[in-house]
């Protein structure tokens, strides 16, 4: 019953609108699975699209935010079409397609500089394992830059015309949330305060970014943290916008992950226990 | 001599991306630019979305939100691909906020490559709403109020069907996706005339600003508010606009002055200035066909 969308008084609209309302509600849904992660390529700013599993783990990711009872108002993606076809597909099972969205170059996945295109084990057969290691786990060590004469600088794609990037250019987990940050806290944090609820739909590491900020994550801690994709992380937050430790939520993060939590716990430590 | 020659080669890149390429090989005297404000050539591209699943089942559909058909999903990519074809890159899109329309943009920028582009819905963009006769089977409203009612309810300029009431779950008051809109705003029907005249608003206010900057739009909407803009654009008159069919699926690109005007395009189909893309024939072929069903 609460979750009735078209029932005809003011009075059951109010009760029906959301199971979250006049709370501070975020929701972040971290993208499926692109055709790179298939290729095992460093992707960072390429805009490969999503695999075709890549779309199914979306399309329920969609499918769990609307069983929750979830209601977005305003929704935030990245400039890479794998991040803004999952928002998409959230949308779309959600029915939601009219909500405000904005793409935004802030929420872009970290650029992986001179990496970008290339095959990871090959990476790690020319630069050695622990090189490599660094590169992908260090907060703060980037990888080499590209100059402008690359394809992969940002300065060669029209889509970021209006930014300007430094002529070597490469981020690091660190730089990342240095323009993740500012545009949360001018674009997201008016929203929540709005009392809406907000759907960012992002990459790896700039959810890293943001969750870093929310949980007050270590350096140390932050590179090692891994967010499934596909998997539906809500926040709910005090008037402070701190959050509020949800039920079933997974150390170190107060947010909660929605759908089979075993298997959710799974694909947690699986990844952690990768030698990469 | 000299300056024909330089006004001719600032206008390729205009050229290139916006007119024919016979345009470009002989470029006739009208095209050729006297004075620096015509190099500013304004493009408009509208597309109106593909089949419904209440076209399918033959239903008054106005402001329900249905979704595309199959058909219609293979017609918003198929009109995607001829702009990809023409190289056309927007740098903002208008929708409104029902999801046949919206999803058409999506598939059209998917096919683009141009997913990043700024996305904005506004209700003035909504299909013409179709009061008390939404949902309702068109055969049976014909059996129901006879077949002359039925087509001045639908063809007529200014006739509206009749009125739903605010119980109506038609009553966009009564969907949350109109939450941000004036009560007052809101319709209980509509006919052409109002339709266009709650299109305009948007036009003055953020279509035609966002063209004059030199954004390149794109407008992805449905039939009746893309004849509202096109009889202000061409000067369409009340009669000649309501039975002008724009066909779904097919993008409509209009090259705008400085004043906004139309440019007239040598493959315009009369009353439009503007030029469909994709196969000419067949486009004819559709819009004449619809025009000769007996509705």
């Amino acid at each position: 019953m609460f979750a009735a969308r078209r029932s005809l008084t003011p009075f059951n609209r109010l009760l029906s609108t959301n199971l979250y309302r006049n709370k501070h509600t975020l929701v972040l849904v971290r993208h499926g699975e692109s055709t790179w992660n298939l290729e095992n390529k460093f992707t960072g700013w390429v805009d490969v699209p999503l695999s075709p599993k890549g779309h199914e783990e979306v399309i329920q990711a969609g499918q769990l935010i609307k069983a929750e009872g979830i209601v977005p108002n305003i929704a935030f993606t990245s400039k890479l079409k794998r991040a803004i076809r999952t928002l998409w597909h959230v949308l779309e099972q959600t029915d939601l397609m009219w909500i405000p969205q904005t793409q935004a170059w802030e929420l872009n996945e970290r650029h992986y500089g001179g990496l970008q295109g290339l095959d990871k084990q090959e990476t790690v057969d020319k630069y050695g394992k622990d090189q490599v290691l660094v590169w992908r786990r260090s907060y703060d060590v980037p990888p080499p830059t590209v100059d402008r004469g690359s394809e992969h600088h940002p300065s060669n794609e029209s889509k970021y015309d209006d930014i300007t990037v430094a002529d070597d250019f490469t981020e690091s987990l660190s730089t990342t949330l240095d323009r993740v940050l500012p545009f949360y806290e001018s674009s997201i944090v008016p929203q929540l305060k709005s009392g809406k609820t907000v759907l960012v739909a992002a990459h790896g590491n700039s959810l890293r970014a943001l969750v870093k900020h929310l949980d007050g994550i270590s350096e140390d801690s932050i590179a090692e943290l891994n967010i499934p994709t596909g998997t539906p992380l809500v926040y709910e937050l005090d008037e402070d916008l701190k959050p509020i430790v949800q039920e079933g939520a997974i150390t170190p993060l107060k947010g909660r992950y929605l759908g089979d939590q075993d298997a959710i716990r799974e694909r947690i430590e699986g990844v952690k226990n990768q030698t990469k | 001599m000299k300056f024909a020659i330089i006004a001719f080669i600032a206008l390729l890149p205009t050229s290139l991306s916006f007119t024919s390429p016979s345009a470009f090989l002989n470029p006739s005297p009208s095209q050729i630019p006297l004075t620096s404000s015509a190099l500013s050539a304004y493009e408009l591209v509208l597309l109106r979305h593909g089949e419904s699943t209440w076209n399918e089942e033959n239903r008054f559909t106005g402001w329900a939100d249905v979704p595309l058909s199959e058909k219609g999903i293979k017609e918003a990519r198929a009109g995607g691909k001829l702009m990809k074809e023409e190289g056309m890159k927007f740098d903002v899109c208008y929708t409104s906020m029902l999801r046949r329309a919206i999803h058409t943009l999506w598939l059209s920028l998917e096919e683009l490559d141009q997913m990043h582009v700024p996305i904005n819905h506004t209700w003035r963009l909504n299909e013409r709403h179709y009061g008390a006769l939404q949902g309702l089977n068109k055969q049976e409203t014909v059996d129901k109020h006879g077949k002359d009612q039925v087509l001045v309810w639908r063809r007529s300029y200014d006739i509206p069907p009749p009125e739903l009431d605010e119980t109506s779950v038609h009553w966009p008051g009564n969907d949350d996706k109109y939450l941000g809109v004036d009560r007052s705003d809101l319709p209980k029907t509509e006919s052409l005339k109002l339709t266009e005249s709650r299109f305009l608003v948007e036009w003055e206010s953020t279509f035609a600003p966002a063209i004059k900057s030199g954004k390149k739009v794109l407008i992805a909407a449905h039939g009746n508010t893309l004849r509202a803009l096109v009889k202000h654009l061409d000067g369409i008159s009340e009669d000649e606009i309501t039975g002008l069919n724009i066909p779904t699926g097919v993008p409509l690109v209009y090259t705008l002055d400085d004043d906004l005007k139309p440019v007239k395009h040598e493959d315009a189909i009369a009353p439009l200035s503007g030029r469909y893309l994709g196969n000419q024939e067949d486009i004819r072929n559709r819009i004449g066909a619809v025009a000769a069903q007996t509705k």
